[in-house]
């Protein structure tokens, strides 16, 4: 039976559970899974924002400390995306040996697993020889993308971490020699996609052509060139 | 003749060029800002390396998320400090083993009342130390040493030496306390 005590109770106990979310409380799962219930529900959002501006006065609390002078630099060099002093090829993830390693194995397994489900069986182990891959990471953000070309028209991509942005799309991006970055499409966060490569970028695939991918507005950059900060990004090599 | 604005305002406004890639005003938001969420990155997490590490990280969100800040909702220095709280949090959090004690009632489909918005005048600097007053005071350093210092219900539970569960009842009633005081 409902009574009025009883959705005051529920919305009192409401109102603690975003109270502990604000606050910090619960654990990692619990924590995340709340964060999506606030997202999605207007009531929920106004109340993790009266307690945020109550609790807010508190920040006087935390005292001021000037932090080492060389983080600026550090900073900038991640958030403004500028080019690593190592060459792209050696970004990659350790470093490409062990790479080598890992698509040799684990992702060939991958491949096996999720390309040939998905789209069309393919035969021997020498066709994967002859096959692209690019790690896709951006020091300082946990976007991450194994993007592998299957040699026979299609990209696939294997979302490792990130998440989606509201109101943004990732939109990812062939780099080729000397030319303007060519746009491959939106593409899907924290799910496997598959993009289909025009022919004008097909043309130019290949070792040492670069992935890169960007958070656009909404739908995509509207002019074919980047404008959005690179979240990701990776030479693309053959294994 | 120029308009003459409130520190709250610079920052806002610089925070609306980070949103439009402004780097000269990313710097000038680092310089004006980032011993502020040093701070709150060092008061949390405790040690001074991951503390830097944390802040630069702070500092690459704000760049990547500045259009999400909306002016007028919080305040600009709360807004990034929120940033710097939430993110060494999470650092605490992928640091903490699982846990899986915490029973947490998901049954939110029903809305209930909407809270009041929340106020843009931060003219009630002293409504949550008053609110804090009402409790006892060890629930309220409680309530304190989780939003200061980011401890776990188990932290809390150990501190206070009570049950992980008697913790968050307290912990849960005295926010109920402070949410009626908070609405008066």
């Amino acid at each position: 039976m409902s009574t009025p005590e009883d959705s005051d109770g529920d919305f009192e106990g409401r109102s603690a559970l975003v109270a502990e979310y604000v606050l910090g409380l619960l654990p990692a799962g619990q924590h995340e899974r709340v964060g999506r219930l606030i997202e999605d529900d207007q009531h929920l959002r106004a109340e993790r924002d009266f307690w945020q501006s109550r609790f807010a006065p508190l920040d006087e609390q935390f005292a001021e400390t000037t932090p080492p002078p060389h983080l600026l630099s550090a900073i900038e060099t991640r958030a403004f995306g500028l080019a690593p002093k190592a060459s792209p090829l050696a970004s990659l993830w350790g470093s490409l040996q062990l790479w080598r390693g890992i698509a040799a194995g684990a992702l060939a397994i991958a491949v096996a697993a999720i390309g040939f489900n998905v789209l069309r069986p393919v035969g021997d182990v020498s066709s994967l020889t002859t096959q692209l891959v690019a790690a896709l990471e951006e020091e300082g953000s946990n976007v991450k993308f194994v993007a592998l070309y299957d040699g026979a028209g299609n990209v696939r991509l294997t979302s490792l971490s990130g998440e989606a942005v509201p109101d943004k799309d990732f939109e990812l991006w062939a780099i080729q020699g000397g030319n303007n970055p060519v746009s491959m499409g939106v593409i899907p966060v924290a799910e496997r996609s598959s993009v289909t490569v025009t022919p004008d970028v097909l043309s130019g695939l290949g070792e040492g052509s670069v992935l890169a991918i960007t958070l656009e507005q909404s739908g995509g950059s509207p002019d074919g060139a980047p404008h959005g900060p690179i979240v990701a990004k990776g030479a693309v090599t053959r294994i | 003749m120029s308009m003459i604005q409130t520190p709250s305002q610079d920052i806002a406004d610089l925070i609306s060029r980070c949103a439009l890639r402004d780097r000269a005003a990313f710097r000038s938001l680092y310089e004006r800002t980032s011993a502020k969420l040093f701070g709150v990155t060092l008061r949390i997490l405790k040690d001074r390396s991951e503390a830097e590490e944390a802040v630069q990280e702070v500092y690459v969100k704000i760049w990547q998320r500045a259009d999400r800040y909306v002016a007028g909702t919080t305040s600009p220095i709360s807004w990034l400090v929120a940033v710097a709280r939430n993110h060494s949090l999470d650092v605490l959090r992928a640091r903490r083993p699982p846990s899986d004690d915490i029973d947490v009632a998901l049954e939110v489909a029903d809305s209930g009342p909407s809270p009041e918005r929340a106020t843009q005048d931060n003219q009630q600097k002293g409504q949550i130390e008053k609110c804090l007053g009402t409790l006892e005071s060890d629930r309220a350093d409680a309530v304190r040493g989780a939003y200061l210092d980011g401890y776990s219900y188990e932290e809390l539970a150990s501190r206070y030496a009570v049950p992980l569960n008697t913790m968050r009842t307290w912990l849960r009633r005295s926010l109920i306390k402070l949410k009626d005081c908070l609405s008066a």
